[in-house]
Order: structure tokens, then sequence, then C-alpha cells
């Protein structure tokens, strides 16, 4: 079975960030970049897949990111996955949900797969649209939020979490799915590992190799800095009583009660 | 884009506030488009939502009450919104930011070729275009977006950021019709439930949230949960607490979490890591109760109460049940 897992690469969530006024993108250069935290439990999940179901099992990563952000990948090959497609083209910089869904299904029918496994929320990005739209274009059952998943002889039955708990759901493969966080925590790179992630192959597609259209649907008009909080008020609470008047007073002056 | 359509979230005829609130805002936005407001409800309890929907300016509610709609993960809706959707022309397509917005947003940017503007706080018209302001990189700057090259704009809006007004002259009730049958997969084999779930965390307009400092499952009940229900708002969780096996991950709040902007936020016992930070930052208000004055959360909340949450919690929700008996 092919297993094919998205990953994003994004910058390192404590760095400073700004945008180019210029090119209304986000400044990449001096900033770390890390893997996009839910796309290691997206990795972990495969991985586990790939243990229980043994065999010729194979997991691929895919990311659409810059040419200069492959070696971010490493990790995850280290990881455990195989081997890795990278997606890189000037044409797809500044793609938004509709591209990179867009982009991600064209790569995805060229390098074939049996089980695609998502994350939920790209750090940077932060739509949560690319999976939904990725299993539209694939033509494939997209099963968002699993927090299990396990492939039976007719296919996937997943557990899919709600807002009070989950739902069992059942498709046939080929199938695309996206994890929470439940699914376990991304295992870490072992020393054989990070050796061999050396020697693993990774290779690289351009737009037109897959043949995409790579016309946005949005356009950043402009940005921001967030509005400015006050510096708190800071109470020292002498007991019990006293801590909890203070904050009844504070929503009260701010007719929250 | 012209039009404005609601895709209504709810659990057997049962919704929440940000269903309202998006009532409200697809008629103010239909105005300024000079296009009509519409919301599309389908599922088990349909019909009797639609009824409630009816005191709210819109012009026509879709309503289907098909049993594939909640047999069948997802697609079923996707192609009723899309039948609709098309029959409407171009539009904007408002969710609630939720899982479930999400998803169905998600769908609909491939089967329109729309664009898609997500955790939406507010909108602008600029040329006869939409443009929707969202705050993004954790919050750290906010963006305004325009849809372009495309008839049909996907928006999932924050809940809490639109104002609720009913009013208006009766939306007209109509029977959605069924899109041409297609063999539905993915099977929703069973429902379980785990969690009291009464409000959803991310609508919410209170949310008392737990960390580390809270030492165990136990306080999240007896301390946390009658305090939220006093406020009328929901428990959250710091990812600390939601490793621990204190809570369920699905209240758990964060970059790798839910993002909540509720009118009042309530931190006990969390240090506030970044992690936790951008899913909850935008909260109107926020209070921290912390034995750490120095603890980073201090950096940005309004009130820091510092002292032991165990002391002070069960005294600060006495003091808002009795003022609640007052008022009355
Ligand atoms: C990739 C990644 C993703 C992450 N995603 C998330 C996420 O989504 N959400 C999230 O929350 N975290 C996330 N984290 C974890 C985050 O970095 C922090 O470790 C976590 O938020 C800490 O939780 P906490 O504040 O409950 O615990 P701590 O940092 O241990 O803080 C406990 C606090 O409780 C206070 N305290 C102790 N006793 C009391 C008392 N009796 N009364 C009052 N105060 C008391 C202490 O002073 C302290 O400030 C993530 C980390 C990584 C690496
Ligand atoms: N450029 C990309 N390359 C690979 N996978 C991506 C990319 N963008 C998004 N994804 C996948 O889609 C998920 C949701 O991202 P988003 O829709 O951007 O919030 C991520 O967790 C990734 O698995």
């Amino acid at each position: 079975m092919k297993i094919v897992v998205t990953v994003k690469v994004v910058p390192d969530l404590n760095a400073p960030k700004s945008i180019d006024p210029a090119t209304k993108r986000l400044v990449r250069t001096g900033i770390e970049s890390q893997l996009n935290p839910y796309d290691e439990y997206a990795l972990e999940a495969a991985l586990q897949l790939k243990e229980r179901l043994g065999g010729d099992t194979t997991v691929t990563l895919l990311s659409m990111i810059p040419e200069s952000s492959k070696e971010t990948l490493r990790k995850a090959l280290a990881m455990g996955a195989d081997d890795a497609t990278v997606l890189s083209d000037g044409a797809l910089a500044g793609a938004d949900v509709a591209v990179t869904a867009r982009a991600l299904a064209a790569a995805l029918k060229k390098i074939g797969f049996d089980l695609v496994i998502c994350g939920g929320l790209s750090d940077d990005g932060s739509t949560g649209g690319v999976p939904g739209a990725l299993a539209e274009h694939l033509g494939v059952p997209g099963l968002t939020n699993a927090r299990h998943i396990e492939i039976e002889s007719t296919g996937l039955k997943a557990q899919r979490e709600t807002d009070t708990g989950y739902q069992v759901v059942t498709c046939p493969l080929p199938a695309l799915v996206s994890v929470t966080m439940a699914v376990g925590e991304p295992r870490y790179a072992s020393l054989k590992g990070i050796m061999g992630a050396k020697r693993k192959s990774v290779s690289t597609l351009s737009a037109a190799d897959v043949g995409v259209d790579a016309k946005p649907k949005t356009e950043l008009l402009r940005f921001a800095p967030p509005p400015v909080r006050v510096k708190a008020r800071i109470v020292e609470a002498a007991d019990g009583p006293s801590g909890a008047q203070a904050i009844f007073d504070f929503l009260r002056e701010r007719k929250l009660v | 884009m012209q039009h404005v359509i609601e895709v209504v979230e709810h659990r057997g005829g049962q919704t929440r506030k940000v269903t309202f609130e998006l009532a409200t805002q697809a008629r103010e936005l239909a105005e300024k488009l000079g296009g009509t407001a519409h919301a599309v409800v389908l599922g088990n309890g349909a019909a009797q939502l639609a009824e409630s929907l009816k005191t709210y300016p819109l012009d026509v509610v879709h309503v289907s009450e098909d049993p594939d709609v909640d047999r069948f993960l997802i697609d079923p809706t996707i192609d009723y919104v899309e039948s609709i959707a098309r029959a409407t022309g171009p539009s904007v397509i408002l969710l609630p930011n939720t899982m479930y917005g999400r998803d169905v947003a998600s769908r609909l940017v491939a089967r329109l070729d729309a664009g898609m503007a997500a955790d939406v706080t507010g909108f602008e018209i600029e040329g006869g275009r939409v443009a929707c302001i969202a705050p993004k990189l954790g919050g750290a700057t906010i963006t305004t977006c325009a849809f372009v090259d495309t008839d049909y704009g996907v928006v999932t809006a924050r809940p809490n950021a639109f104002a609720a007004q009913s009013g208006g002259n009766g939306a007209r009730v109509e029977q959605a019709a069924k899109p041409q049958s297609k063999q539905y997969v993915m099977h929703v084999e069973s429902e379980v439930e785990e969690a009291s779930g009464e409000l959803g965390l991310e609508e919410a307009p209170v949310v008392v949230s737990g960390g580390r400092g809270l030492g165990g499952p136990q306080p999240f009940t007896t301390l946390l949960k009658p305090l939220a229900d006093a406020l009328g708002g929901a428990v959250g969780a710091s990812r600390a607490a939601a490793d621990a096996g204190w809570v369920p991950y699905s209240l758990q709040i964060g970059q790798t979490g839910k993002t909540v902007s509720p009118n009042l936020y309530i931190a006990v016992g969390i240090s506030g890591a970044i992690q936790h930070k951008v899913g909850m930052r935008s909260a109107g208000t926020i209070v921290a109760v912390n034995k750490d004055a120095s603890a980073p959360i201090a950096e940005f909340s309004d009130l820091v109460v510092v002292g032991d949450a165990f002391s002070i919690i069960p005294e600060l929700t006495k003091l808002i049940e009795a003022a609640k008996g007052y008022i009355k």
C-alpha cells in the first residue's frame, strides 16, 4: 500500500514575523523553518499504519515548498518516511487554498497513492481548507479529523473527532484522511534514522511537470498589526475571597457580569 | 458576487448563537451587494430549525431533512449546497469557523472553483469586490483579502465576531430539491458521546480554561465547570492538561488545538506558552489566575490575579451565581 503524507514547511512559530510590503508575502529570510507541527502527527499516523500493515507499505512525503526549504524534510525522512516529492515552482509562490489543493492533487495523480494523510491545519495558512479541497479534486472519499485509522479488507475505518466525542466512519480506498493530534505523539528520529535519511530520495516536480493552473482566487490587499492590549492589571490575592472579588469587580467594570 | 448563502451547522435541529450572527451578517452583506440572503439547513431537525430562522432577516431558507445527510459524511451536504449555490448565482457562502464549517468550506473551494477566507472577523466591499478581514500568523497580523477571478467566495467566520439581530419580514422556507442521486461511500456507522458538549468550545461566549496548575482531572469538573456554567460558557484546556489525559483533546486550545475568541477567557493555572497564546489571544477580555506573577500569560492578559486557583475559583463562582440572582 502506498501512503502519501502531505507536509508543509512553515516558519518557526516563535520567530518574529513580517510581511514584505512589496510582494505581500511572508518574509522568510532569517527565520528558521520547521515541519508544520500538525503534519508530524499525520506522518506519525502513517508510520503507525506502516508498522501494523508491514509488507510492501511505503510512506512518501509530498510537499509544496520553495526549493530552499527542502532540507527541512530530512527530519520527516529521519522519523521514518521512505522518500519525498517536492513540488517547487516560482509560479506557485503565494498560492492560496485553491491553488495549493489543485497543485497537490495534480502531483498526487502523478505519483500515485492508496491513502493520503494530511494534517488538520497549517501554521501559516491556517485555513484547514487544503484536505477537503484536495479530496474533491482527487475524486476520492475525504475523511477529516480522524483520531484513529484502521485498514480493513473492505477499506478504511476511522474514528472521527466531533465536538462531543467521535463518529465511526468507513469508506473504500483509495481515500484521503486528515488527522487530529490524538493519533499519537510524533516519534523522535533515531540516530539510525537520521543517518539513513541522508540517503533517501527527494525528487522535485515543477508546476509544468504536473500541469497546474496557478491562478489564486484570493488576493491580499493589506495587513496591519493586531490591536495592542493595554498592560495587564496585576492583583496579588491575599486569600481566595479577595482574589475572587478582584475578578468579579473587574468583570463588572467591563460589563461582563 | 451578489448573493449571500449561510450554511447552518446544527445537530438534530439544535444550533448555536453563531447561526444567528451569520444570518444577520448575510442580510447586511446582501444589502451592500444588492443581492438576496439565504440560509441552508440540512438533515434531521432542519425543518424545526428553519422555523426559528424565519425571525431573522433572510429572504429564503432552503430546507431538506434528507436522511442521507446524516447517514453519510459530508458528501450529500456538499451536493445540496453546490446545487443551491449554482441556482442562486455568484455568492458569498458563509459558514462558522468550526470543524464543520472548515470541512464544508474546503469542499466548496474545489466544487465551485471558489476562493476561501478562514477565521474572518469583518467584511469590506471595495470596488464591488468582497474583502475579508482575518487575523493570520497566530494573530500576529491582521489581513484584508479580496476574492478574485471567481464567482464564489467561501468564508468561515469567527463566532462571536458579529452581532446577532433578529427582525425582518419572515423568510420564505423552501424545500431544497435532492441533487441527482449519487453513490455515497463514507458511511457514518455510529456516534459516540464522550464529553457533555451542550456548547461548542469554539462558539462559546465565555471560556474557562485549565492547565497543568490544576494538578489533575477533578478540578476541571469540580472547579471550572461550575464557573463556566455560572457564566454561560464552556470549559477549555491547555495541551499539558490534555496530554496528561485529564480532559479529551477536543478541549485543547492552541496551535494544535482549537482557536477560540470568546468575549471572556479565564485562564486558570496556565502559563501562557506561545502555542497556547495563538489559540486564544484574540479573546475580548483575558483574565489569568496564576500563582506566578511572572508567568508569560501576564504579558497578554487584561487582569492577572496572583494566587491559588483552588481557593479563588469557588469563591468567584459563588459571587457570580449570587449576582445573577440579584439581577433577576
Ligand atoms: C508543536 C507543539 C504544539 C503545541 N500545541 C499546544 C497547544 O495547542 N495548546 C497548548 O496549550 N499548548 C501547546 N503546546 C505546549 C506548550 O508549549 C506548553 O507546554 C503548554 O501550553 C503548557 O501548559 P500549561 O500552561 O497548562 O502548563 P505549565 O506551563 O506547566 O503551566 C502551569 C501554570 O500553572 C500555574 N499554577 C500551578 N499551580 C497553581 C495553582 N494552584 N493556582 C494557580 N496557578 C497555578 C503555574 O504557575 C504555571 O504558570 C505545544 C507544544 C509544541 C511543541
Ligand atoms: N504547501 C503544502 N504542501 C504540502 N501539504 C500542504 C501544503 N499546504 C497545506 N498542506 C496540507 O494541508 C493541511 C492543512 O493546511 P491548511 O489548509 O493550509 O491549513 C496541512 O496540515 C498539510 O497536511
